[in-house]
């Protein structure tokens, strides 16, 4: 017997539960469907390709002239046998219903299921043939129009073997503006192949309003065809919808590169800000700051676990929940290492270098011990879930717009406390002229130890953005160690503004290399250009003014 | 706790992790030893640290039942860091200062590579646990996994063929060492050879090992699929863990297994661990054993390394078990096996006893090494990625496979 596990948090699932008891009432009362339920299942659970595809097709037409109830009914059941929940028994099948499961062909609830219920395995081009049906029949259940909208998208990706007929008329009745242009999108190969020149004209103008390397394929095959198959103005409309394609995806592309340089570079500077900060006041060359990254990841799982088990509700907003911890974890394991290790080798930088090097494998393995090797589970909020489209193929996922965003918090936030508060006009003032800021008064020594928390808690702050983008392990800092000290270098010791255009620079650089000549190459030739640079300014590029 | 405690407690556990394993003192001459070169720090440590505890598990049960030839077995284990010339040189420690009878070792084929000049020198013996591009054959060597002839050919048959989606384009992404190169080579020429397919139907892209922002080459599959109307399918070689990065990035670019299938040849249930497998759905993999094979022997190892786990605090998931470390587990009865028949532990006298020995392999099969060269008949499983973070069988061998080390497509 097997029951789900839900892992959703309690309240959506309370919401979710009353929802759903709203429908099954619907759902479960034998409603005057059309079909003959225990053959669906038979062919569903155990019929060959073929089979399958002629009851999804007997059902879409079945569902379009079926009464209301009937098709919610169709529609839950094809989407549950698409996203895998339909389990296949003697004779007949169960979908989840709540902490219940329905027997599809009787119509009762039942508490278990047969311990010999297994659910069919889909391969990948039934799964293909599938989809569309499945979200053919929601478009024509679905009465909100978001959930028409998404039915209307999973049309968009292909249509199959969906009648385009059945598109069209639903189309014709399409109140929702939105809804009705993806749709027209789902007609075009029909209308193009159609022979009639205003379809075709309407295609082609839908075709140019939609700029991706999908459409210009569309249209370059329309072109191909032959001179006599098009007329004039069709063959003209075409030529130009295809050029204005053709510059929009361009220039999409070269947004793209220079948008993953952003967001590369931004990963590289969150990595980098603290170290920069600690090389920056006291020189250290503190070579456990890519652990105290790995760290504020562990935290942020932390809190994520405590929401889950304490307060499931909040659990979607823990990104920004365990941002304090995420600071103040590694600012306090890093306030201890001050206190405990650095502050006695301060005279002796080669010293540090190996110490902070013990720490890193120390912390390293102490995760290791009392967590694991593991990759943590990070569960991705619904609202950090793939992205959207900003124009042609330029698309933007939220995840890595996040640690942009991250980014542009952590370095306004930084310069902030550097140049507007007390505690940033000593850390200047102690990187300038660490004598004289004692001599007026400034407590070195505790500045020290404020500057080295403060950079710890800023690599947190990096390992709670990267959690959503990476993966989080104990040696996760390992890879980033090195990026984070030529960014450093490359932007001058200790300038926040430098370490954000050497971060930015470095991950613009990346982002257009790769492309042309592989991932290898370009960290070669990345850190041949960082060679050449520090050659011709060995300070960086903001060179750190005043004595030591 | 008190502070200064606490600072002697994290000290000792920091010690006793970071030094190299091999503190092991040699205090009972009844034993006899064998060591493990697997790593449990740097980019493999995640999957390769498993085989080290699973390795220690069957010397155990070996142990339990009386040892091999009256003797207990004592495992040595080193961390070579995922650093592959370090995996050389404390192979040579082993042979040399340790003087053990046998090692178990390697995940990557460029670790291979540097174990291999001191195996054949010191006439040691080194159980590989891992599928690989073949094109080796040494005496010292007990290749315990598949060449790709009957690993990666059979799974990307059956992606070209009906059931699979009847592929025709292929973007072959790797780490940048031997295997992936010495893979995808095979794959150009077996697709070219075999099937007629144009050079413009594949691209090949590399990555460093541990490479972990794969968004711009997510971005070039993206435009490769665009690129003509025929089915894309990934051709994945990168190792450790880049792998979940590579999946992670997949997901948050919203390309499903629908649109461009990936074939992961070094993708094991231990990746998925902190994916939302949802939306991994329907990829692939290929290897000689997965999770989910059906038979008793399963069932026995499964439990067996619960309770191992259990019992010993191992630091990885009870219930995750992967062709490697099933491959290591059995690799040590092989041996113990062979040492019997041989009635000695001299490397020349175990090799003269290899022809015949054979396993009942947790995968179902009954195992057994060939008699003209040191590689195993094995099963193959293809396995499609399902939502609790494992895999479902959707094509398993009838029989084992007769291994062919040297592929014809190269």
């Amino acid at each position: 017997m097997r029951r789900r596990s839900l892992n959703m948090p309690g309240a959506i699932v309370r919401v979710c539960a009353l929802l759903f008891l709203a429908a099954s009432s619907a759902v479960a009362q034998p409603v005057s469907e059309p079909w003959d339920m225990a053959q669906v299942v038979k062919v569903w659970c155990s019929g060959d390709r073929d089979a399958r595809i002629a009851s999804f097709q007997s059902l879409l037409e079945d569902v379009v002239e079926a009464d209301g109830p009937a098709r919610q009914w169709a529609a839950n059941l094809i989407v549950q046998y698409r996203d895998g929940n339909l389990s296949c028994a003697q004779d007949t099948g169960y979908i989840p219903a709540g902490d219940q499961f329905l027997d599809v062909v009787t119509g009762n609830l039942v508490e278990v299921i047969p311990d010999d219920a297994a659910t069919p395995f889909l391969n990948i081009p039934l799964r293909r043939a599938l989809s569309p049906f499945a979200s053919a029949v929601q478009l024509v259940a679905a009465e909100a129009p978001e959930n028409r909208l998404r039915a209307a998208q999973g049309l968009a990706r292909t249509l199959g073997d969906v009648p385009p007929t059945l598109i069209e008329r639903i189309y014709q009745q399409e109140q929702n503006n939105q809804v009705a242009a993806v749709l027209e999108g789902v007609l075009v190969p029909a209308l193009l192949g159609s022979g009639d020149a205003d379809a075709q004209l309407r295609a082609i103008n839908t075709l140019a309003g939609n700029a991706t390397r999908k459409s210009r394929a569309t249209l370059d095959n329309f072109l191909a065809q032959e001179p006599a198959a098009l007329s004039g103005p069709v063959r003209t409309a075409a030529e130009s919808a295809r050029s204005s394609v053709h510059w929009v995806i361009q220039v999409s592309e070269a947004m793209t590169v220079a948008y993953h340089g952003l967001s590369y570079g931004s990963v590289l500077f969150l990595a980098a800000l603290g170290l920069a900060i600690i090389f920056g006041l006291m020189g250290v060359i503190n070579l456990a700051q890519a652990e105290f990254v790995m760290l504020g990841s562990y935290a942020t799982w932390f809190v994520q676990e405590a929401l889950r088990a304490l307060a499931p509700g909040l659990l979607e907003f823990y990104l920004f929940i365990a941002i304090p911890f995420a600071f103040l974890v590694p600012a306090l394991v890093g306030a201890f290492m001050e206190w405990s290790i650095v502050r006695h080798l301060y005279t002796r930088p080669l010293l540090t270098l190996l110490a902070t090097w013990a720490v890193s494998l120390l912390l390293i393995n102490l995760v290791r011990v009392t967590v694991g090797t593991q990759n943590l589970s990070f569960l991705t909020p619904e609202y950090l879930k793939s992205g959207f489209t900003v124009f042609g193929e330029f698309s933007v996922t939220w995840s890595r717009l996040l640690s942009i965003f991250f980014a542009g918090i952590t370095l306004i936030g930084t310069l902030f406390v550097l140049y507007r508060t007390r505690f940033g006009l000593r850390m200047r003032a102690t990187t300038q002229h660490r004598q004289m800021a004692g001599c007026v008064g400034v407590s070195t020594r505790r500045t020290d130890a404020m500057a080295f928390a403060f950079g710890s808690g800023l690599a947190g702050i990096a390992g709670l953005a990267l959690s959503t983008i990476y993966n989080v392990n104990p040696t996760m800092g390992t890879s980033l160690i090195i990026d984070s000290f030529i960014v450093v270098v490359l932007g001058g010791v200790g300038s926040v503004l430098g370490t954000a255009l050497a971060a930015l620079g470095i991950g613009q650089l990346n982002a257009i290399i790769e492309p042309l000549y592989g991932a290898v190459a370009s960290k070669v030739i990345v850190l041949l250009a960082v060679i050449l640079f520090i050659q011709q300014k060995p300070n960086g590029l903001f060179p750190r003014k005043g004595r030591r | 706790m008190r502070r200064r405690s606490f600072m002697k407690g994290v000290g000792v556990a920091g010690l006793a992790m970071s030094a190299p394993g091999i503190i092991l003192p040699a205090w009972s001459r009844e034993k006899v030893k064998v060591g493990c070169l697997f790593s449990s720090s740097g980019s493999m440590a995640n999957i390769e640290g498993r085989l080290n505890y699973v390795v220690q598990m069957a010397a155990q049960e070996l142990n339990r039942a009386g040892g091999v030839l009256g003797r207990q077995i004592e495992v040595v284990t080193t961390d070579p860091a995922s650093d592959w010339p370090l995996y050389g040189q404390q192979g040579r420690q082993l042979l040399e200062d340790e003087r053990v009878s046998a090692m178990f070792g390697c995940w990557t084929s460029a670790s291979r590579k540097a174990v291999l000049p001191v195996v054949e020198e010191n006439d040691g013996l080194l159980y590989y646990p891992l599928h690989f591009e073949g094109e080796e054959d040494s005496k010292n060597v007990v290749y315990m996994n598949s060449p790709p002839a009957s690993s990666v050919l059979p799974a990307l048959e059956y992606l070209m063929g009906d059931n699979g989606g009847r592929a025709r384009r292929f973007f072959m992404l790797g780490s940048d060492y031997v295997w992936p190169r010495t893979i995808n080579a095979q794959l150009k020429g077996y697709l070219q050879q075999k099937w007629g397919i144009e050079p413009d139907a594949w691209q090949e892209e590399y990555v460093p090992v541990g490479h972990s922002d794969f968004q711009s080459l997510v971005n070039q599959i993206k435009s490769f699929a665009d690129e003509s109307g025929e089915q894309p399918i990934v051709v994945l070689t990168v190792v450790g863990n880049s792998i979940p990065n590579f999946f992670q990035e997949y997901i948050n670019q919203g390309i499903s297994s629908l649109d461009v299938p990936v074939l992961g040849l070094d993708v094991v249930e231990a990746d998925l661990e902190g994916l939302d497998t949802d939306q991994l759905v329907g990829h692939l993999n290929c290897w000689a054993y997965l999770q989910n094979a059906p038979g008793a022997a399963n069932q026995r190892f499964l439990s067996a390394w619960a309770n191992y786990v259990q019992e010993n605090n191992v630091p990885f998931s009870p219930d995750v078990a992967i062709d490697p470390m099933v491959s290591a587990y059995t690799s040590m009865y092989m041996w113990a096996q062979a040492a019997e028949k041989a009635g000695s532990f001299d490397v020349p006298e175990v090799r003269n006893a290899f022809p015949g020995t054979s396993f009942d392999c947790p995968s179902g099969y009954k195992i057994k090494l060939t008699s003209e060269n040191n590689y195993v008949h094995r099963g193959v499983f293809i396995g499609s990625v399902n939502r609790d973070k494992g895999f479902d069988i959707v094509w398993q061998s009838p029989e084992t496979t007769i291994p062919e080390p040297f592929s014809p497509y190269i």
